[in-house]
């Protein structure tokens, strides 16, 4: 939802001023110079918010204030002060007649931003909505653990990846991070002395540039209580210790709204391999399965119609990974194209002690089936027995 | 009923001191020095800049218990450098805005000061309110009150640019 914010003062300057505070929000600004302008304004366009200036010619705010609070159709829209009045006695006098806040000039565009943003859910623009982060993008990973061990294992465990991980060990120093750079996620053990974990997660969740980011537990596995605390609360993920590094780069890279797909899609030459990691984890192959129809979609209607299946790296197989390559080969199938397996020779055996599977053939290396594939059909498993 | 405090001068040095620091710090980044005080008779005229450079000069006045006007002197260049800041603008762009956008930033800087000074005024116990701003822009010209008034003149110093804040008040008895 847009929100229309609307700002009542007869300076063009202040009115600049709060349009550039909110530009990187998505709101709608709408301007008026006087109390007559502002009513017509909040008449027709029913604004989610008014700031209000106090001395302006024509009418004044204290007069639009009152007129706007007598109105039943327009009293409903909550107003912040924005104005150089700030005696007590002038503060209590507006107060009464019933505004959310009152800022007094002059005023910083974050103080402004964080009144604002209790009235409205301020949500901020994304620069880019039309291409989204990939995996291999730098992020930056605060992890806020007073166990430099935990931070490390961290560290080490996300060391293959572009995201910069920084470790702080109290509330005080992350909340100093934030506000010299948001960080893209913020991990905070559980287990920080005095509930401080909570704390944080509070001071990010009113904090407007960091509303949004999101917050991973940190927490010992059969520690229950503080895990259902921060799932309360609306931590984004619980990670739990002895830390899962691989389910915890998923998951961030879920959180960040990562495109992973560039791990196991590439187009190669004239053809789209897909690559399947070693380990073929749960979470690895839901994000795999999900990314199968837009990615042979997107070959096909780039004018490729060879895909090779590379699962050489696989340790075992399971039939979750069958699943998947079933998924692969009847999208395949839909789409009219000409696909191949890689496997290697544990793989290739373990194939022939599955019913679904014991018909399949593989090309030995990835440059073979390049070649091969659509050439002849040796290599093209059967689909016999697909579910 | 508030208590009413006497307007001394030393009242007077330590409200427009905080406000032309609060104003300068949070909307310009920049921290002005309070350089120097000259008394000067109510009907004396305000010396001109040296080389009668072009300034602009905000006013706002303030009305109720205590009457008065306060006169913020700028020259050109720091109003475009002010100007520029709180826009988020270029040179060019502001070239091309024209005039009238220094006009209302300067009103507005003037606005902010003076709302600034006053409310320090309506919380010793003289309520009173603010006026619209107004401007004058020139290279020779001198600012002369009449003779019932009381006149304040601080000069401040931020960013190698001298700011006059020119205070005439006139209590009711």
């Amino acid at each position: 939802m847009r929100y229309k914010v609307l700002t009542v003062d007869d300076s063009k300057t202040v009115r600049i001023i709060v349009k550039k505070a909110f530009k990187s929000f998505d709101c709608e600004i709408l301007e008026a110079g006087n109390g007559v302008e502002g009513l017509a304004v909040a008449a027709k366009e029913s604004p989610d918010l008014i700031l209000l200036d106090v001395t302006m010619p024509v009418m004044d705010g204290v007069e639009m204030l009152t007129k706007l609070k007598s109105d039943v159709a327009l009293k409903g829209i909550p107003v912040i002060m924005l104005t150089a009045e700030g005696g007590r006695d002038n503060v209590l006098k507006i107060a009464k007649i019933g505004v959310r806040d009152y800022l007094v000039k002059p005023f910083k565009e974050e103080v402004l931003l964080e009144k604002c943003g209790r009235v409205i859910d301020l949500k901020p623009i994304n620069d880019a909505p039309t291409k989204a982060k990939s995996i291999f993008d730098p992020a930056d990973i605060l992890v806020v653990e007073d166990k430099p061990a935990i931070v490390a294992q961290i560290q080490d465990g996300l060391k293959h990846t572009p995201w910069k991980v920084r470790g702080v060990s109290t509330q005080g120093e992350a909340i100093d991070q934030c506000t010299r750079g948001i960080p893209d996620v913020v991990i905070v053990s559980l287990s920080l002395p005095d509930d401080a974990a909570f704390t944080l997660f509070r001071v990010i969740r009113t904090n407007i540039k960091t509303k949004y980011t999101p917050v991973f537990a940190l927490v010992v596995k059969t520690e229950t209580a503080p895990q259902q605390q921060a799932q309360t609360l609306g931590f984004t993920a619980i990670i739990t210790k002895p830390i899962d590094l691989g389910e915890l780069e998923t998951k961030i890279a879920k959180a960040m709204n990562l495109d992973t797909s560039k791990r196991y899609f590439a187009m190669e030459q004239d053809c789209l391999v897909i690559r399947l990691p070693e380990n073929c984890s749960p979470a690895v192959l839901a994000e795999l399965a999900g990314y199968l129809k837009p990615k042979f979609a997107e070959a096909v209607d780039s004018g490729f119609n060879k895909v090779v299946i590379d699962i050489h790296q696989l340790r075992s197989l399971h039939m979750g990974v069958i699943k998947v390559l079933f998924q692969g080969m009847e999208t395949c199938r839909d789409l009219g194209m000409k696909f191949g397996l890689v496997g290697n020779a544990h793989i290739i055996s373990e194939c022939k002690g599955f019913e679904d599977t014991r018909s399949w053939t593989f090309y030995e290396s990835l440059e073979e089936a390049k070649a091969g594939v659509g050439r002849s059909s040796a290599a093209v498993p059967q689909l016999a027995g697909v579910a | 009923m508030p208590v009413t405090a006497e307007i001394t001068e030393t009242l007077i040095r330590d409200y427009i001191n905080r406000a032309v620091s609060d104003v300068f710090k949070t909307m310009l980044g920049r921290v002005p020095t309070f350089s120097a005080q000259e008394p000067l008779r109510g009907d004396e005229p305000l010396p001109s800049p040296e080389g009668h450079r072009p300034q602009v000069v905000g006013t706002v006045g303030f009305i109720g218990d205590i009457n008065g006007l306060i006169y913020l002197h700028l020259d050109l260049g720091f109003a475009r450098i002010c100007t520029c800041h709180l826009l988020g603008m270029t040179e060019a762009e502001l070239d091309e805005a024209g005039d009238e956008v220094i006009n209302d930033a300067i009103g507005e800087l003037t606005n902010m000061t003076v709302g600034g000074f006053k409310n320090g005024l309506c919380d010793a116990g003289y309520p009173c309110k603010l006026t619209i701003p107004s401007i004058l822009r020139g290279s020779n010209f001198s600012i002369e009150p009449i003779s019932s008034a009381v006149r304040h003149i601080y000069y401040f110093d931020c960013a190698e640019h001298r700011v006059v804040a020119d205070i005439l008040m006139k209590s009711d008895e």
